[in-house]
């Protein structure tokens, strides 16, 4: 045990002592504080579309539009109605004598979004320089002519338009009481975490593997084996590098999570879909993202330890690279179908259930048996692949040359 | 202080490689341990190190059952390997902490055996700077840090200039008389004939020859003259010998200094001298035959080097 500590030590110095652990780690932290900071410094209402005096000065607002419409109305049927300002109150209209007109106002004047020439009643042409996937001018513009039809109607026919208007589409108000989990508000933060936690597991696993097969390949190894017994050696550097990545991940998260929380009002609740995490969502993801970390370190630890070159750890790691991509890519699109049996059973795979579960416990129903068990399977494999990785370490150790298959190091293991 | 390695067998795969080594050694003492390339020196040092399971066999401290782990073991692997980007103090601190120091004591042993050999105006600098022989020495260096009990040096001349190897030499001598066992394998024979008292000698897997080195010259030395002759070669002198004195000598071997023969019928050396200078022979020098342990290895493995 004692040796445990004194391996440990080395090895999470090792990593704390990085110039790129420290630079990374410092730099996402300082950036991600200095961003979330922002609007707390500087005003930054005009590019959030919040309003930090919350005033109805519309005049002021009027002052601020620039977006500008041309509208070629051949027929003048707009004319005096006031029903384009009624549509488009985020814009400028302006009236164009011709097509040409508005061609060139769209093409050279860098305000004008947009231009309408409207042929009649039912008809009219929308041009526009580029038009963006998310464009609805033409979709308004509709709307504006649809209008102009009724009012029209109404007027012929001597009706109120507003009466009319009332009892066709009455004012209904609602509200949503969420009994369980709300997928709306919960689904992005879950989509995030579970991104996290698979980079997670790949960078540091990576990093594991590194570690192991450096000592091989300057025949450390043979050193260290002979100086302290396996069991140490492995659990202390792969729980050191477990350790360095908790220490990079919790600094990066506290100091996101808490600059949001600081500057939440600041930027008007934008981030809360992905930044304003529910505690226990939290807590959830802490252990089963850390408990997930743990069985693919030491399996990467054991992965490094059947190569003797660094540069043929993918060739023994591509495997587990393989597994954990097919988990991530099943666990993102089964987020929609949170409650489906397929989710059910990754939640209880320790080889899935660091995202699975966590996401049904975010998303879905489960009951804290089901939790209890998953995790207690979950413990149960990390000290599995823990013991049976020290085992392939010390197997292994001194085996140089080509890397080992997982055939061949299960069958030496047997035969030892 | 005693070890006993005893019967020591060991197999990968299908391949015996290793078919009951046996010796002993003691405390104040080195073994020197022989062997050409592959007979199996490394594989039953590794063994004693526990790096290797035996397949049987036992290696015994006291009459005990010896575990590594529980004794301070110096231990200088054939293939050298420390981390090449970590200060070179850091790693002698870390190995001589992993032996069972204290951080305190680590860092003093450190500090003492880098300055012993010489090397202690790289403390802070990274290992990869240093030339092949620094890093020899800071690799001997991490094997003395934890102050052994016991020290095992498998080849620890390799990539020392002649200065640098004199250091070691002292290091070395110093070590065997502060009482320590020291087990040192090398093929540099004269490294061996001057540290060592015991040698055992492993060919194919098996003890060839060992036991104190004076007696085994001695025993190899025994009944057996060198002779050489003014204006004639070795070759010349053998052959003339052979065709004139058989009755008297048998030629053994020849040697850069003269012919090594056997006095057949133990006659006395005034009796020889008479016999070979009736064969018209001008002896230029007669004297006892003393094996180096060069011959004496050539012999015990039958082949040349």
């Amino acid at each position: 045990m004692k040796k445990f500590g004194v391996i440990f030590q080395y090895e999470i110095m090792n990593y704390i002592k990085n110039k790129s652990f420290m630079i990374s780690t410092i730099v996402i932290a300082v950036l991600a504080a200095v961003i979330l900071f922002l609007p707390s410094i500087f005003d930054m209402s005009g590019i959030l579309g919040t309003n930090k005096d919350d005033t109805d000065d519309t005049s002021s607002d009027n002052a601020a539009i620039t977006d500008v419409i041309a509208i070629y109305d051949e027929k003048d049927i707009f004319a005096e109605t006031g029903i384009v300002e009624g549509v488009f109150t985020d814009v400028k209209i302006e009236n164009v004598s011709s097509r040409d007109a508005l061609v060139k106002k769209v093409e050279d004047d860098e305000n004008v979004i947009a231009g309408f020439v409207v042929k009649n009643a039912t008809e009219f042409e929308y041009v526009v320089n580029n038009s963006d996937m998310y464009d609805d001018m033409s979709a308004r513009f509709t709307s504006a002519m649809q209008l102009l039809g009724q009012y029209n109607y109404c007027k012929e026919h001597n009706l109120d338009l507003a009466e009319i208007e009332n009892a066709f589409n009455p004012v209904i108000s609602s509200e949503t009481t969420v009994l369980g989990k709300d997928m709306m508000s919960n689904y992005w933060y879950c989509y995030a975490l579970i991104i996290i936690v698979f980079m997670v597991i790949i960078l540091y696993g990576v990093m594991v593997a590194t570690s192991v097969t450096q000592e091989k390949s300057n025949r450390t190894i043979e050193l260290l084996v002979t100086s302290a017994d396996t069991n140490s050696l492995f659990f202390g550097k792969v729980l050191a590098g477990t350790s360095a990545a908790l220490i990079q991940v919790g600094i990066i998260f506290a100091v996101v999570l808490g600059s949001y929380k600081i500057n939440r009002v600041s930027w008007g609740g934008i981030f809360d879909k992905i930044l304003n995490i529910p505690a226990d969502v939290l807590v959830t993801f802490a252990f089963f993202g850390l408990g997930g970390l743990l069985f693919y370190e030491f399996i990467y630890g054991a992965m490094g330890a059947l190569v003797s070159k660094t540069e043929d750890i993918n060739k023994s790691a591509g495997s587990v690279q393989f597994v954990i991509m097919i988990v991530y890519f099943i666990g993102i699109f089964q987020l929609n179908n949170i409650d489906g049996v397929l989710m059910k059973v990754l939640s209880f795979l320790p080889i899935s259930s660091y995202s699975a579960m966590f996401a049904r416990v975010a998303l879905g129903s489960v009951s804290f048996v089901e939790i209890a068990v998953s995790y207690v399977i979950l413990i149960a494999s990390i000290i599995a692949v823990g013991i049976l990785g020290s085992k392939i370490y010390r197997m292994g150790t001194l085996r140089y040359g080509n890397p080992i298959t997982l055939r061949n190091a299960f069958k030496n293991l047997k035969h030892e | 202080m005693k070890l006993e390695v005893k019967n020591l067998t060991k197999s990968f795969g299908e391949k015996e490689v290793l078919h009951g080594i046996s010796f002993n050694v003691e405390g104040g003492k080195a073994l020197g341990l022989l062997g050409r390339n592959g007979a199996g020196k490394t594989t039953t040092i590794r063994i004693i190190m526990d790096v290797f399971h035996a397949n049987s066999g036992e290696v015994i401290l006291d009459g005990m059952k010896f575990n590594p782990k529980e004794h301070l073991i110096g231990y200088l692997p054939e293939e050298r390997g420390l981390y090449p980007k970590k200060k070179v103090s850091e790693q002698l601190i870390y190995l001589g902490r992993l032996r069972g120091l204290s951080k305190a004591e680590a860092k003093k042993n450190t500090d003492k055996w880098l300055k012993r050999l010489q090397v202690s105006q790289y403390t802070d600098a990274k290992l990869e700077t240093l030339s092949k022989g620094n890093q020899q020495k800071v690799q001997l260096a991490s094997t003395l840090v934890c102050e052994p009990e016991i020290v095992i040096l498998d080849e620890p001349f390799s990539g020392l200039d002649p200065v640098n190897s004199k250091i070691l030499q002292d290091v070395v001598t110093g070590l065997i008389e502060e009482g320590r066992i020291v087990i040192f394998s090398s093929h540099q024979m004269s490294y061996v004939e001057e540290f060592c008292e015991d040698i055992a000698i492993i060919n194919n897997g098996e003890i060839a020859l060992s036991g104190n080195l004076a007696d085994i010259k001695a025993e190899y030395g025994k009944n057996q003259l060198i002779i050489s002759a003014v204006g004639m070669d070795a070759e010349e002198l053998s052959e003339k010998l052979k065709t004139m004195c058989a009755d008297t000598l048998s030629v053994t071997g020849t040697h850069k200094d003269g012919v090594i023969v056997k006095n057949i019928h133990e006659l006395s050396r005034n009796e020889l001298i008479k016999a070979v200078m009736n064969a018209d022979i001008e002896i230029s020098s007669f004297d006892s035959y003393r094996p180096s342990l060069n011959d004496i290895f050539v012999k015990a493995v039958g082949g040349d080097r």
